[in-house]
């Protein structure tokens, strides 16, 4: 069946069998690998994307639920060659080590902070719970957090 | 990455539709809401349907509205809109707790309230709170709309009295009694206390105008094949003083009710342990809320 | 001149990591391949009968179908014992029968389910115990046949390595004891659970007869010498190409998805061919941690001086050694902990059993014998009445004590790293806690670990005409920001700045030899060899500069890229070779090799020199926590965490290692555990195997010791190892601090807790 939806700011029309899911679209047909499969089934938040806006493990959606709405992936974050916000203050605190589950991370962290820019250390970890990080990287993470949330240096 | 099987794939615009392409497809057929369970258990193999129907391009399944006697939520209302929802944190706090701790916060975006009722988990955090406010599920199947109790619709593990053809279309919760306060609580695993329940509890109490628990409704999770009303708990409680005493009483009677198994997430000796425990903490909170409620 | 170490330098690798450009194995997509799956056994011990393939043929877009019959090869790198598919007989739940390739990973997937095998079951021995009993199933009857390297096996039993070492004599060391302990502890299974999973794709160039391999790992060279060893090719027949890893801890570095793309490679004329593991065949059919049922018998005066210890060490490596042999020896080793002993025995035996392959895991065994260890020294010092940070500063070694087979160790950070933690917990100081069913209590515990020793590390280094500094290196960069710290190396060696210096990808075809990414060896050995490379390349460019310039080269220097004559900048290196004619050019090269071997550091007591480290790394972990007595829940309030790093060249890379090992530590300790029976793993899921997550995580407190080490490159240890071992034992000892309950067997669940207290009051009660 035929796709159409808002991929990183560019509409687009692809081809896709019902039984893919949103996640294996972004990989396979659009070439954007920046969302990772760890789980597949909605633990890990490797897979996380933008629909319209919010946060969503694209791992559990099938992708005819993506017909007419609007994908941000960590590559529509910034125009290719920059930075967004949270992706800089991610380089700068170290927030990754292998950097494998980092573009869930910084999507999801982007979507807190756009609602609530202020948001306080608890808020931060519970909207962070569904991203898991293999290498622990949590503690950068959150130092890069609390920067963005306006405090600490 | 494991890949789902083939299966066919269906958009209906409206309930008659939907109900068509269900009767029509009988028991290789799925309605998919929120997928959080379907799609899981798509991959995991416990599920191979080979018709789904997918629910969403159905207008007016979804939101949350004040009606004459309580509220009625849409069944595909996701449960990260029940969590902000001020007329479910007024209306029904312990639903508004148990929102609040399904899952991760982009899980809860996409689960709906009606996809847990259809899953059935004995698990399930929505179940509980649903049975303690007493709520009331409308039911679309070819003969027609009916409502029935959602504790009426449990049956087993995954089983509800639902037919593939029904479609639960929304959940009404009644306003609850002058002096009602309920509250839910769980243990998963990790600190975050969003996982999966070892144990879930919730209750709700209704304090008279003279102190006394007029009545009490608990409910718990993970300890038996369906949501567990703990009958005789409730009755531990009714006409007493909301004392530590009676607290401990009820906490005492939950956990002999329980029928746990041991499963991979907790032993049945464990369970019950804990159901004891999260029995005596939910009824505090329910009491305080109760308290509160009688100001 | 040091321009960049000891700087929080930002990772080089950063941008794409941020961005999601990186490209990490499972991302990769190579024109025309066809895509894996595999059927696996459903018994822990079967003779495989028959198996049928027909009807998996027949289904749409199969191309390649492969058993043991057609790949008929063993692997192995201590012992060659494991085929790339079931050949006659499964030894494990999970293991490959058949490899199927279609054109798309669904049909792949779909087909195999296709595929009808028929077993006869075997008896299956599915617990490390019984693997030991006289009438024990055996494994593998054929043991003795197999190729195998020097160590010692038990022909016609399970016990695939035996190894026993002695010092001292232990029964006077036991006599002059006030108190002897005994005690035994159990060290559990654990997924290495790299986020990103098991994948590789393979092709096979049928003109050449060679193998090429895009995968991420953190061995290269020593996965192209398993596979060239089990094929029977020479090195120039397998190329390697390693992508950005996603997390490896010790899993990605021998044949797992390898064996089964190159096996279908092999006969998908040309075709590539890409295997990707799910997470279920991740979790349950890979590798996992060694597990570990460990007898520690420590003998201590009253004053709390050690004066014997014996240990029985038992190690499972599932159905094949894979690399197991070094964890269960190397590991146990350490088991007497970094303490003076001056009577010890030791006996490690390790068996094979019908479960899935162990192998090693972030920590090479010091995980398990930490945790019985440290535990047990917590167990003494309550014994004795002592407090359990002195009796460990009082047994601790300090800078020139021997090591248990008399090796002079140097860089001893032991002690500041005990002091440290203990000052940053608040050691002896009691927090209330927060309610009446909460309790707070406080632990530590320390521990030591060789790195591989001796290995060796080759770096090429190359000046390219634009200035520009490649430095060609086999050390993939894992995510523990190694590719950053040779970076920095490299350009403070040569006296360039870190952006003038590129580290590629490591391709086997071009980069040269290295040991492996592992044991935290890295910084140490191909910094060894990135310092001398660079001080030869220095050398070259000035007396290039000389020439071109036309100066006297003993007057020019290289500072932060630029050349300077008597202190002044002449020539920016960039635009050094800028100015030449058409066809005339420079591209200097320098090349180094380090090896540890023959270091008259490594002098010890014949013949146990190999029991020697290049240098020793020490980590101590303080942690306090806060239990619930009513569910039995522990959650980790602090955790304060010191490495002995040497020098820290990046000090934002070593809190990474630091704080996440904690993390792993954690998680290892409180959440992660197998379940199943008959060698069966059930769940095979992150929704029912828990890792850690941001809710769970305390304040870390990473603590830099920096102890020096002579021989290294700017006094450089290593890190990433040791950083998870210390954190279990730490939480446990809390535990007993905070309600007087003793966990022996890994992991610390609520319900071994609450029992624990049950148990405990019912005792007191009773007393
Ligand atoms: C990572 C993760 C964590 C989770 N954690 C929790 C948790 O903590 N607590 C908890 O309770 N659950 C949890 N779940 C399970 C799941 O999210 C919930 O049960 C959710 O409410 C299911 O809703 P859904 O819309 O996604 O259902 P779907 O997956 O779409 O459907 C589930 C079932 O219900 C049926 N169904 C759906 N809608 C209807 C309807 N309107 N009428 C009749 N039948 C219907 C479907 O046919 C299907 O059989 C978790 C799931 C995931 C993936
Ligand atoms: S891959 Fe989607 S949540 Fe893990
Ligand atoms: S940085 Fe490796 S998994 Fe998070």
């Amino acid at each position: 069946m035929r796709l159409t939806a808002t991929v990183n700011g560019r509409a687009r029309t692809f081809e896709v069998e019902a039984r893919s899911t949103l996640l294996e679209v972004i990989r396979e047909s659009l070439l954007l690998t920046g969302a990772k499969e760890a789980c597949g089934v909605g633990e890990c938040g490797n897979c996380m994307v933008l629909l319209d806006g919010e946060p969503t493990p694209s791992c559990l959606v099938l992708a005819p639920d993506a017909e007419g709405r609007e994908i941000v992936t960590v590559e529509g974050l910034a125009p290719e060659g920059a930075l967004d916000e949270v992706q800089a203050a991610f380089l700068e605190a170290g927030a990754f080590q292998c950097g494998f589950c980092t573009p869930g991370m910084v999507i999801t962290a982007g979507a807190l902070l756009r609602d609530q820019p202020n948001a306080a250390a608890g808020e931060i970890k519970q909207a962070l719970a569904g991203v898991l990080c293999r290498c622990g990287s949590y503690t950068k993470v959150m130092k890069a957090m609390e920067k963005l949330a306006g405090r600490g240096a | 990455m494991k890949r789902l099987r083939e299966f066919s794939y269906h958009e209906p615009e409206s309930l008659e539709a939907a109900i068509g392409i269900l009767a029509a497809g009988g028991d290789g057929a799925r309605l998919l809401a929120g997928g959080t369970d379907l799609v899981v258990d798509m991959k995991t193999g416990r599920m191979r349907p080979s018709i789904v129907v997918n629910l969403k391009r159905i207008p007016g399944l979804s939101g949350i509205e004040a009606v004459e006697g309580g509220i009625r939520i849409g069944a595909l209302t996701p449960v990260a809109t029940l969590q902000a929802s001020p007329l479910v944190g007024q209306m029904a706090a312990a639903l508004a707790d148990a929102a609040a701790v399904l899952a991760t916060p982009p899980v809860r975006g996409l689960a709906t309230i009606g996809g847990n009722i259809g899953r059935a988990s004995p698990a399930s955090d929505l179940g509980p709170p649903l049975i303690v406010h007493e709520a009331i599920a409308t039911i679309e199947g070819p003969d027609g709309s009916r409502e029935e109790t959602v504790e009426s619709l449990y049956v087993g593990p995954g089983a509800t009295t639902l037919a593939v053809h029904d479609i639960i279309t929304s959940i009404f919760v009644p306003t609850p009694a002058a002096g009602f306060g309920s509250a839910h609580l769980k243990i998963g695993a990790r600190a975050g206390g969003t996982d999966i329940a070892m144990v879930g509890v919730s209750a709700g109490v209704t304090l008279g105008a003279d102190g006394r628990i007029a009545a009490a409704r608990i409910v718990l999770a993970s300890v038996a094949p369906t949501p567990l009303r703990a009958i005789a708990a409730e009755q531990a409680l009714a006409g007493r003083e909301p004392s530590e005493e009676a607290v401990a009483a009820a906490a005492a009677a939950a956990a002999a009710a329980c029928r746990p198994i041991s499963d991979l997430r907790a032993s049945a000796s464990h369970r019950v342990a804990l159901a004891g425990v999260l029995t005596a903490r939910v009824l505090r909170s329910a009491i305080a809320r109760a308290r509160e409620a009688s100001r | 001149m040091t321009t960049t170490v000891g700087r929080s330098v930002t990772r080089i690798d950063g941008r794409d990591k941020v961005t999601g450009a990186a490209v990490f194995g499972v991302d990769l997509a190579v024109a025309g391949m066809l895509h894996g799956a595999v059927v696996r056994s459903p018994h822990p011990h079967a003779r495989i009968v028959s198996i049928d393939p027909a009807a998996a043929a027949a289904a749409p877009g199969v191309e390649v179908i492969v058993t043991g019959a057609d790949f008929p090869y063993l692997f192995g790198s201590a012992t060659r014992d494991q085929p790339f598919l079931a050949i006659d007989r499964v030894r494990y739940v999970g293991e490959p029968v058949v490899a199927i390739a279609a054109r798309t990973e669904a049909e792949a997937q779909e087909a195999a389910d296709l595929v009808v095998v028929e077993y006869e079951e075997l008896p299956a021995v599915c617990d490390m115990r019984d693997a030991l009993a006289e009438d024990a199933p055996l494994v593998h009857p054929d043991m003795h046949t197999y190729v195998k390297g020097a160590h010692v096996i038990v022909p016609h039993t399970n016990i695939n390595t035996l190894w026993t070492f002695e010092r001292g004599d232990v029964e006077a060391g036991f006599a002059g004891a006030d108190l002897i302990v005994e005690d035994e502890f159990t060290a559990h299974a654990l997924s290495h659970a790299a986020l990103e999973p098991h994948v590789s794709i393979a092709a096979y160039d049928p003109v050449n007869r060679a193998y090429t391999l895009w995968l991420p790992t953190d061995r290269p060279f020593q996965v192209r010498g398993e596979l060239t060893a089990a094929l029977g090719i020479p090195s120039d027949k397998v190329r390697l190409i390693v992508t950005s890893v996603g997390g490896s801890f010790g899993g990605k570095n021998t044949l797992i998805s390898e064996a089964i793309s190159v096996a279908l490679a092999r006969f998908a004329g040309g075709r590539p061919v890409r295997v990707e593991f799910t997470r279920q065949e991740d979790l349950t059919a890979t590798s996992t941690r060694v597990p570990a049922i460990m007898k520690l018998r420590t003998g201590v005066t009253r004053d709390g001086s050690i004066t014997a210890r014996s240990a029985e060490a038992l190690w499972d490596s599932g159905a094949y050694t894979s690399n197991t042999v070094g964890v269960a020896i190397r590991g146990s080793s350490t088991i007497f902990g970094p303490y003076r002993t001056p009577h010890l025995s030791l006996v490690v035996r390790q068996v094979y059993t019908n479960r899935a392959t162990t192998g090693s895991y972030r920590g090479y065994g010091t995980t398990q014998v930490t945790w019985a260890c440290e535990s047990q020294m917590d167990m003494i010092a309550a014994a004795l009445g002592l407090d359990p940070l002195a009796f460990r500063l009082r047994n601790g070694y300090e800078e020139g004590d021997p090591y248990i087979n008399e090796q002079i160790m140097h860089g001893v950070g032991l002690r500041e790293s005990l002091e440290r933690t203990a000052a940053e917990i608040g050691w002896g100081e009691v927090d209330r806690a927060p309610a009446p069913h909460l309790r707070r209590g406080k632990g530590i515990a320390t521990m030591l670990k060789p790195t591989a020793t001796p290995t060796s590390s080759n770096a090429v280094i190359k000046v390219e005409e634009d200035g520009r500094v490649t430095v060609l290196v086999a050390a993939p960069e894992i995510g523990a920001g190694q590719s950053t710290v040779l970076a920095q190396i490299a350009a403070d060696a040569i006296g360039v700045p870190i952006e003038a210096v590129v580290v590629p990808g490591t391709d086997t075809a071009y980069t040269p030899y290295n040991g492996p990414v592992a044991s935290s060896r890295t910084t140490f050995h191909v910094g060894n060899a990135i310092v001398m490379a660079g001080a030869e390349i220095r050398e070259k460019i000035l007396a290039a500069a000389a020439d071109i310039l036309d100066r006297d080269a003993g007057r020019l220097d290289l500072v932060d890229g630029r050349i300077v004559e008597d202190g002044v900048p002449i020539k920016p290196l960039s635009e050094l070779f800028g100015g030449l004619a058409y066809g005339d050019g420079y591209s200097i090269t320098a090349e180094a090799r380090y090896s540890s071997k023959g270091s008259p550091l490594l002098k010890a007591a014949a013949p146990y020199e190999w029991m020697s480290s290049i240098f020793w790394m020490f980590a101590t972990h303080a942690a306090e926590i806060e239990v619930d007595i009513e569910t039995g829940a522990v959650r980790v309030v602090k955790v304060a965490a010191a490495g002995d790093v040497g020098r820290a060249i990046n000090p934002m890379a070593c809190e990474q290692q630091i704080e996440g090992g904690v993390v792993m530590g954690i998680s290892n300790a409180l959440f992660e555990e197998f379940k199943g029976s008959g060698g069966r793993i059930d769940n095979g899921s992150f929704a029912d195997y828990k890792l850690a997550a941001l809710p769970d995580i305390p304040e870390i407190v990473a603590i830099i010791v920096e102890s020096q080490h002579a021989e290294a490159p700017f006094g450089a240890k290593g890190i990433g190892e040791p950083a998870a071992a210390a954190t279990p034992p730490a939480i446990a000892n809390a535990l007993f601090d905070a309600v007087g309950i003793r966990i022996l067997d890994l992991p610390i669940t609520p319900e071994k807790v609450l029992r624990a207290i049950a148990e405990k009051a019912s005792a007191e009660g009773a007393g």
